[in-house]
């Protein structure tokens, strides 16, 4: 049982690992610090830890996916990032090819019903 | 926060800062205190937001880019099998050279106890086998992984030519990669066979392992009276300036001769490394036996006071001429550089990149 469990969370770890880039993605239309992207993930529930996060949105401003610009006006210095155009792009089509992906799989799902 | 809290925090991002590159550390620095500092209004705790953020290890690696090898997997059979390969050939020879030496020694110096002889000799044998296998070890870890980075930087470099324009296509992403990129299975004449390539690198490094531990073994041996004794043919004295001419003349044909075996075919890459190779090791052939005093100059009269009466030696004391000697084998090592670097052109053009 106590194997069964750790494979099964293995996979699910997996199965997240590969929603991460969209999760991020699709939140950061608007700019968003750090943690209010970990806070408002997960409301939505998709939980995602801080430790991921945040080497996950330095890679992405790297790819030029995101950029970002620290702003000093409050109560201390945060880093707000945002997508840039190309961002956009590659979310829409991420976005598209998601949802081509999650018809397709349900129709798997319905065929395969245990 | 309090001072406390400020501390703890501090030290976190000290761990996890300083396990990155400098050019990050000072931003992952600024983003680590604003995102402890929000996780601390949250909960309240420090010890639970450090807790929620995990082994400062992880969260750094988590930071760093995936690779962090010397030799990677393509490379690494490889490179395990040489690395057998050289060492045993390095270990051996000088475990030999240091029995014989020590057999020697026991035998001429009567002063010291039998017992007293073997210990030496087996503690320098061990120092030597374990100094050159070090080297050893280095020196190929070194070619391979300027191989990996070379490698590598290739594949950087295609790995730029990707696009965000490339997923407009509604094809989607091409994959670099197509069944166009398969090279053609060499043909059986193409193949570089493990074993020729065994036998070079078992000669190079059992040469290379006697020039540099034993060059007073090569010389003329007699008979004299019960006990063998000889007469270095190089010159000892020089020897310090002539050893990394040698060296670096077999250190070059080992290169080359790994390299031909990662590759596993004549193709031309190892064509052109061979010519270089070879090239290379033609001038440095030239250098060693026409420039620098590679024979012993005391020769002749070191054979007359330790074997005048010998005939046998009165034949090389005759015949002897250093320079007639550096002739030869220049003309037989240019001929034999040659000759291989004319097989390899001739089995590149030829069958290089014919199918089987």
């Amino acid at each position: 049982m106590d194997a069964n469990q750790e494979l099964l969370n293995g996979l699910l770890m997996e199965l997240r690992r590969g929603t991460l880039v969209l999760s991020v993605l699709s939140q950061l239309q608007e700019k968003k610090y750090g943690y209010s992207l970990v806070q408002s993930l997960e409301e939505k529930g998709v939980a995602i830890d801080p430790n991921t996060l945040y080497p996950l949105l330095r890679r992405l401003q790297k790819q030029g996916l995101l950029q970002s610009n620290w702003e000093t006006g409050g109560s201390k210095p945060r880093k707000y990032y945002r997508r840039t155009a190309d961002g956009d792009a590659v979310y829409k089509e991420l976005k598209n090819r998601w949802q081509e992906m999650a018809q397709s799989m349900e129709k798997l799902l319905e065929e395969g019903e245990a | 926060m309090n001072p406390n809290e400020q501390a703890l925090m501090e030290r976190y991002i000290y761990q996890v800062t300083r396990r990155l590159s400098k050019n990050q550390r000072k931003e992952v620095a600024l983003e680590l205190e604003e995102l402890i500092g929000d996780m601390l209004e949250s909960t309240g705790s420090m010890e639970a937001v450090l807790t929620k953020l995990g082994d400062p290890k992880v969260f750094a690696r988590k930071y760093q880019d995936d690779r962090h090898y010397l030799i990677g997997p393509e490379y690494f059979d490889a490179y395990l099998w040489f690395l057998k390969i050289v060492l045993l050939c390095t270990a051996v020879p000088i475990l030999l050279v240091s029995i014989i030496e020590g057999v020697q020694t026991a035998g001429t110096d009567t002063t010291q106890s039998l017992m007293a002889v073997v210990i030496k000799a087996v503690v320098n044998g061990i120092i030597d086998v374990v100094g050159s296998c070090v080297g050893a070890f280095g020196g190929i870890t070194l070619v391979f992984a300027v191989m990996e980075r070379q490698k590598m930087k290739f594949e950087i470099k295609k790995e730029k030519e990707w696009s965000v324009g490339d997923l407009e296509s509604t094809a989607g992403r091409q994959n670099s990669w197509t069944p166009d990129a398969l090279s053609p299975i060499p043909s059986k004449n193409a193949a570089i066979s493990k074993g020729d390539s065994v036998v070079g690198i078992v000669f190079i490094v059992l040469f290379c392992v006697l020039l540099i531990f034993a060059p007073q073994l090569i010389g003329v041996y007699f008979k004299n009276g019960e006990s063998l004794s000889s007469v270095p043919i190089f010159n000892l004295q020089q020897w310090h300036i002539i050893l990394p001419f040698f060296v670096l003349w077999l250190f070059i044909g080992l290169a080359d001769e790994i390299f031909k075996l990662v590759m596993g075919r004549y193709c031309k890459p190892v064509m052109i490394s061979n010519i270089i190779c070879g090239g290379i090791q033609m001038v440095l052939t030239v250098v060693i036996l026409k420039m620098l005093p590679l024979w012993n100059p005391h020769f002749i009269s070191q054979l007359q006071t330790q074997f005048g009466g010998s005939s046998a030696a009165q034949f090389f004391i005759d015949k002897w001429d250093g320079d007639f000697v550096s002739n030869c084998l220049v003309v037989f090592f240019l001929a034999v550089t040659l000759l291989e670097i004319g097989t390899t052109i001739y089995k590149t053009l030829r069958y290089g990149s014919k199918t089987q």
